[in-house]
């Protein structure tokens, strides 16, 4: 049987890596996840009241005031970035080893992909009317919800659908 | 630590509060009062969400009572089984009122959406009578001052048909853990409505406090459903992974206390409600500043939520933190 990389080995040996992983302290492992639920919540749920209007829902919430949101989805996603990483340093082996994890990464990259495509074509020019705006949007939208509920359905998956928790030795 | 204490003070509310609340239902309906009937859906609301703590508190109970060799499985089981059927009954109900009480954008204030209040009347009649069976049996279980506890033996009459509905626990546990992909996408109902519930409360919370001025405050408010939906979803996948693995939960420290903010965030949405606070932001439009009361209900629901999140996730590493005793 073909072992993994040796490189995520050396990565789990890390004292920072065994710190997250095996720490007893509540700001290990689980304070890292508990950011990126957090960051989740500000990234997906900013985007969805975006998306949602957008396909119009509640036509009464002015569109070009929520441009501001996409701050707080920047900050979701920075968090998460971060927040990812130190997950992906605890448990190397069972991420990368994985398929799932790379699913996910792309289904990330095109939602945030649309998130750009959403800013500057819906959001991008201040002038543009509601209608306009919505027209331009609607596939968009639509690909942004479905993306992002790949992403969290995808990442969710990744607690059961690994082959190795850490290294075989 | 006892936790058959906790299910013995909090077992009584769901019991006697949908009896209460039905009772106020009926006159209201009666009467014809708007206020009454306002005023009962929320006893419905809140006793939904009080018997979420009560339910889950009963496998504590049960730790504490089987070392009591003088009381039968078969009379636990019987309670827990009657318990489940009428958990799902009172959720139902607890539903039905909040979108009873929501009417266009006027939840709590405006006259109660009529077209349900006939669904919700009959979802209280039987969540009373299941309640009152889930009493009974409870009862069976631990009076020996009214009776000794005995073998169930075959019921009859209502009762009799009644238990037929009612679901074995074991199985019940068996069948949320027979598939680990039916877990994961319970997990992932449970992510995707989170996202809904703090993306669409989240907003809202931000605008009373000054973020995003631009924005009227009252269509804002009016994404609430969707809120509410993410909050349905989360509770049915909650209640099942509960069911699915009720010993995980129930000695965890994580699990009470996510269960005490939930208990806070019912409390602060009634409070915003009821005090003038919704009134008084209800119709700000664009660049109007939220009074401090109002700010102050939507910090403490925002705060309240993140540390739902958190304490959700900390579930894992608080595991057994609670002694079984």
């Amino acid at each position: 049987m073909a072992l993994p990389p040796l490189f995520l080995r050396t990565i789990e040996e890390s004292g920072f890596s065994a710190w997250l992983r095996e720490s007893e302290s509540p700001f290990a492992f689980y304070f890292v996840l508990l950011f990126h639920t957090f960051g989740l919540a500000l990234l997906v749920g900013a985007n969805a009241v975006i998306d949602l209007r957008l396909l119009g829902i509640e036509r009464e919430i002015p569109l070009m005031p929520l441009k501001r949101l996409f701050g707080i989805m920047w900050a979701g996603f920075a968090i998460n970035a971060a927040s990812g990483v130190l997950l992906l340093i605890a448990y190397p082996t069972k991420a990368l080893t994985n398929p799932v994890f790379y699913l996910k990464l792309v289904l990330i990259a095109i939602a945030v992909w649309v998130m750009t495509k959403l800013n500057s074509q819906v959001f991008g020019d201040a002038s543009s009317s509601e209608a306009t705006m919505m027209a331009r949007a609607k596939t968009l939208a639509k690909w942004s919800l479905a993306l992002w509920i790949g992403a969290i359905t995808a990442g969710r998956l990744l607690a059961y659908t690994y082959k190795y928790l850490i290294f075989p030795c | 630590m006892n936790l058959a204490p906790l299910h013995l003070i909090l077992n009584h509310i769901p019991i006697i509060g949908t009896i209460i609340g039905l009772g106020l239902f009926i006159v209201s309906l009666v009467g014809d009062t708007d206020d009454l009937k306002r005023a009962s859906l929320m006893v419905f609301a809140g006793v939904a969400l009080l018997a979420l703590p009560t339910f889950f508190s009963g496998v504590g109970a049960q730790g504490a009572i089987r070392k009591d060799a003088a009381v039968p499985a078969s009379l636990i089981e019987r309670h827990e089984g009657a318990a489940i059927l009428a958990l799902f009954f009172m959720e139902v109900t607890g539903a039905l009122a909040l979108v009873g009480l929501w009417r266009r954008d006027r939840l709590f204030t405006g006259k109660p959406w009529s077209s349900n209040l006939a669904v919700i009347l009959c979802f209280s009649i039987v969540t009373a009578g299941l309640m009152a069976r889930v009493g009974a049996t409870g009862g069976d279980i631990r009076h020996p001052e009214i009776r000794l506890a005995q073998e169930v033996t075959k019921e009859s009459g209502v009762s009799g048909i009644v238990s037929i509905f009612e679901p074995s626990p074991g199985k019940f546990t068996d069948l949320m853990l027979l598939s680990k992909w039916w877990w994961a996408f319970m997990m992932d109902l449970h992510f995707v409505g989170l996202a809904l519930l703090i993306g669409t409360v989240g907003i809202l919370d931000l605008r009373m406090l000054g973020f995003f001025k631009q924005l009227p405050i009252a269509p804002l408010h009016r994404l609430t459903p969707w809120a509410m939906a993410g909050f349905g979803v989360n509770t049915l996948t909650g209640i099942l992974a509960f069911i699915g693995m009720p010993n995980y939960y129930t000695f965890d420290a994580a699990f009470w206390l996510k269960m005490l903010a939930l208990l806070l965030l019912g409390l602060n949405a009634a409070a915003f409600y009821l005090s003038n606070a919704f009134n008084s932001v209800e119709h700000l439009g664009p660049g109007e500043d939220a009074p401090a009361l109002a700010k102050f209900f939507a910090a403490s629901s925002l705060v309240l939520w993140f540390a739902v999140i958190a304490l959700g996730r900390y579930i894992q590493s608080f595991t057994d933190t609670i002694p079984v005793q």
